[in-house]
C-alpha cells in the first residue's frame, strides 16, 4: 500500500533522510520510531505529498506521491506534527470543512463527521470552538480530521503528543481499530506505543532506517534474550577474566556507578541461552570475588532502540573494559556488540518490566 | 466541475466565516465606517460642504440678480465621496488581505490544504471571493446613507452613473485584495504582508504620475496601469472597457500569482 524506495531528502549539504526504503502492506500498522530530528516528520511529509523528495520514489496505493499528487491526496488522511486547525471554527464545523475539501459527498458527510467525532471521543466538544480546547482535545480533533473521509491510508505524525495517559490509551485503541480497513503509518519517539499498537516497526536514526521488523522479533533478534546484572567486589581484571571465559557470554561491561572502590556493577550480556546465573555465581566464587547482587535483566525494546540509535560514546566506565566498538548502524542483522551503549541513558530498573510511558530523546 | 464548485464554495464559506469571527475584521470595519461617515458628513454638511456651497451660490445669484449657476448635486457628491472612499480603501484593504495566506502558513493549516485533493486555484478563488464578499458587507451601511441622500436630491440622480461608480469601487477593491492575497502568500508574517501590499498598491495607484516623468512609449504603457486613473474613469460614470479589462487583469493576475507561489512552495519547501 505504501512503497518507499531509496528516498532521500537533502537541505543543501545536510541530509534529512538518506536512502530510506520500506513497505507497508494493506491493513498493517507501521510504527516509525526514532529520536527527535531523525527524519520522521520529513518522511511523513514526503508521503503526504507536502515535501518533494530529493531522490528516490514514494508510492501510496500505487501512485507516486509528488507526480500524481492529486490521486494520492484523495487516498490519504494526514495528521501533521502540529495539528492543522482553524481556531475560530467549532469542532463539527471544522470537520465539515475538512470533509468538504476531501471530497466527501454531501449525503455522507453528517454520518462521516459523527463517526469521526465518536471515534475520537469528541462528542461533548462537538460545538466548542477549537480555540477554547485544551492541547489534548486539539490533538484529537487533528486525528479526527485525518480519518473523517475514511481514507485507505492514514499518516499520523506523533498522534499521542500532548495527551494525558488515559487519552493515550484511547488513541492507541483507536489506531488499533483502524488496522485492517486502513493502512496506518505513525511516527513516534515513545517505545511502548510501538510495541502496543504496531504490527511492524521501522527504526530510523539520523535519516537512515536501521531496522525493520515486528516489535517482538526485533527485540529478540537484537538482544538474543537476556543478560545479567551483578554487583561484584574485587579486582576488575579478575572479574572480567573469570566472567568472559564462561560459555554463552557475549560481553562483560562495567556500568559507571557511585559504588565504593573495588565494587563494580557489571552487565553481562548473553550470547545464547546456555548462560545461566548459576555459572556466573560459581565463576565469581571460584575466583574468590565477593558477590553482592545478581539479577536477570530482560532486554526491552527500549534498549534495542538505544543500541540502534546511540552513536556517541556513552560515559566511560571508571575502568577499562573489553567493550567492543560502539553500536553501529548496520547492526540490524547481527547482534549489537555493545550493550553499554544504552547504559548511560537507561535506568536498569526500567528493563525489568515494561514502563508505562518511556519517552526517549 | 461540480467538485470544483463545491471546493471553491467550501473555501469561500470558511473564509467568510473566519472574517465574521475575527475581532480584527470588525475593528477594520468599524474604523472604515467611522472615517467614511466623517467624509460623508464633511462633504455634505461641512463648512466647505456641498450643501453650503450650493446655498451660498444661490444666495449670491439672488443678490446680483442673475440666474443661479447649475450644480449637479448628486453627481458632484458621488465624485467627492467615492473619490475619498477610493483613497480610504487603500489603507483598509491590505489589512483585510494580509492574513489570507500568511495566517494559514503561520498556523500550519496550509499543510492541510496542500495535502487535500483541492487545487491551489480553487483555494485562491474561494479566498478572494470570501474577502470581497466581506468588503461588500462593509459597504452596505454606506449604501444606506447614500440612498437617503440620493432620494432627497434635486436634480434627481442618474441610477446608471451611481451603479457604474460603485462597480468601480468594487473592482478596485477586488484588484487590491487579489494582489494583496498574492503578497500574503509569499510570507508567514501578516504585518509584512500588509506593509508590502500597501507599498505595492500605492505604487500602482499613482503610477501615472511616475509614468509622466518617464515619458515615451514606456511611460504611456505604465500610465495605463494606474489604478487611480481607471478608478476615476468609472467613478465619473464612464464605463470604459479598458478600465474593466485593467481591473479584471489585476484580479486574474493576483489569483494566478497566488496559485503559482503556493505551487512553487510544493517544490521548494524547506
Amino acid at each position: 500500500m505504501i512503497d518507499v524506495e531509496h528516498l532521500s531528502k537533502r537541505y543543501g549539504a545536510t541530509a534529512a533522510i538518506e536512502d530510506v526504503t520500506f513497505q507497508v502492506a494493506p491493513g498493517e500498522i507501521l510504527g516509525f520510531l526514532g529520536p527527535n530530528g531523525a527524519g520522521k516528520t520529513t518522511t511523513m511529509r514526503i508521503l503526504a505529498g507536502y515535501l518533494p523528495a530529493s531522490a528516490g520514489t514514494a508510492r501510496v496505493a500505487g501512485y507516486e506521491v509528488h507526480e500524481q499528487s492529486m490521486a494520492v491526496r484523495q487516498r490519504i488522511g494526514y495528521l501533521p506534527e502540529n495539528p492543522p486547525l482553524y481556531p475560530e471554527m467549532t469542532v463539527a464545523g471544522f470537520l465539515n470543512f475538512v470533509a468538504q475539501i476531501k471530497g466527501v459527498n454531501a449525503g455522507d458527510r453528517p454520518q462521516r463527521i459523527q463517526s469521526a467525532i465518536d471515534r475520537c471521543g469528541l462528542t461533548e466538544k462537538r460545538q466548542s470552538l477549537i480555540r477554547k480546547l485544551s492541547k489534548g482535545y486539539r490533538q484529537r480533533v487533528g486525528i479526527a480530521q485525518a480519518i473523517v473521509h475514511d481514507p485507505p491510508v492514514i499518516i499520523l505524525d506523533e498522534p499521542t503528543v500532548g495527551l494525558d495517559p488515559r487519552q493515550i490509551i484511547e488513541v492507541r485503541n483507536l489506531i488499533k481499530q483502524l488496522a485492517g480497513n486502513h493502512t496506518v503509518i505513525l511516527s513516534t519517539h515513545i517505545l511502548p506505543e510501538v510495541s502496543m499498537t504496531c504490527s511492524r516497526v521501522a527504526i530510523i536514526n539520523q535519516g537512515r532506517i536501521v531496522a525493520t521488523n515486528t516489535p517482538d522479533s526485533l527485540t529478540h533478534q537484537l538482544t538474543q534474550g537476556s543478560g545479567y546484572e551483578l554487583e561484584v567486589e574485587g579486582d576488575w581484571d579478575t572479574i572480567q577474566r573469570s566472567l568472559q571465559s564462561l560459555t554463552g557470554v557475549r560481553s562483560v561491561v562495567a556500568v559507571p556507578t557511585d559504588l565504593p572502590e573495588h565494587h563494580y556493577k557489571v552487565r553481562v550480556a548473553a550470547a545464547d541461552v546456555s548462560l545461566s546465573g548459576r555459572a556466573l555465581a560459581n565463576a565469581i566464587v571460584a575466583a574468590d570475588l565477593g558477590l553482592h547482587e545478581l539479577r536477570r535483566v530482560q532486554a526491552s525494546l527500549e534498549e534495542v532502540f538505544l543500541q540502534l540509535t546511540t552513536t556517541e560514546q556513552p560515559l566511560e566506565p571508571t575502568e577499562p573494559t573489553n567493550s567492543g566498538s560502539p553500536a553501529n548502524h548496520g547492526a540490524a542483522a547481527q547482534p549489537a556488540s555493545d550493550p553499554s551503549a544504552s547504559v548511560a541513558e537507561v535506568d536498569p530498573d526500567a528493563n525489568s518490566d515494561q514502563p508505562s510511558s518511556g519517552a526517549i530523546g | 466541475m461540480q467538485t470544483i464548485l463545491s471546493n471553491i464554495l467550501a473555501i469561500y464559506r470558511k473564509e467568510l466565516q473566519s472574517y465574521f469571527a475575527s475581532p480584527l475584521a470588525y475593528t477594520v470595519a468599524g474604523v472604515f465606517w467611522l472615517i467614511a461617515g466623517i467624509f460623508f458628513a464633511g462633504i455634505l454638511f461641512g463648512e466647505q460642504g456641498l450643501i453650503g456651497q450650493a446655498a451660498s451660490s444661490d444666495l449670491r445669484a439672488q443678490q446680483f440678480g442673475f440666474s443661479p449657476f447649475p450644480i449637479d448635486m448628486p453627481y458632484t457628491f458621488l465624485q467627492f465621496f467615492l473619490g475619498t472612499l477610493g483613497s480610504l480603501v487603500l489603507f483598509i484593504l491590505p489589512v483585510l488581505s494580509m492574513g489570507l495566506y500568511a495566517e494559514e502558513r503561520k498556523r500550519g493549516t496550509l499543510e492541510l490544504l496542500a495535502t487535500s485533493p483541492i487545487t491551489n486555484w480553487m483555494v485562491a478563488i474561494g479566498k478572494l471571493l470570501g474577502v470581497v464578499t466581506f468588503f461588500m458587507t462593509m459597504l452596505l451601511p454606506l449604501l444606506i446613507y447614500e440612498a437617503i441622500v440620493f432620494n432627497a436630491s434635486n436634480p434627481p440622480f442618474n441610477f446608471t452613473t451611481v451603479l457604474v461608480a460603485h462597480l468601480g469601487l468594487l473592482l478596485l477593491a477586488a484588484a487590491i485584495l487579489s494582489l494583496g492575497m498574492f503578497v500574503s502568500s509569499l510570507t508567514d508574517s501578516t504585518i509584512l504582508a500588509a506593509i508590502f501590499t500597501f507599498a505595492l498598491i500605492l505604487l500602482l495607484w499613482g503610477i501615472d504620475l511616475v509614468a509622466k516623468s518617464v515619458g515615451g512609449v514606456m511611460g504611456k504603457a505604465l500610465g495605463h496601469l494606474s489604478l487611480l486613473k481607471h478608478y476615476t474613469n468609472l467613478v465619473q460614470g464612464v464605463l470604459d472597457v479598458s478600465s474593466l479589462v485593467l481591473f479584471a487583469s489585476y484580479i486574474i493576475l493576483g489569483v494566478f500569482l497566488t496559485a503559482q507561489s503556493i505551487e512553487a512552495l510544493r517544490f521548494q519547501r524547506t
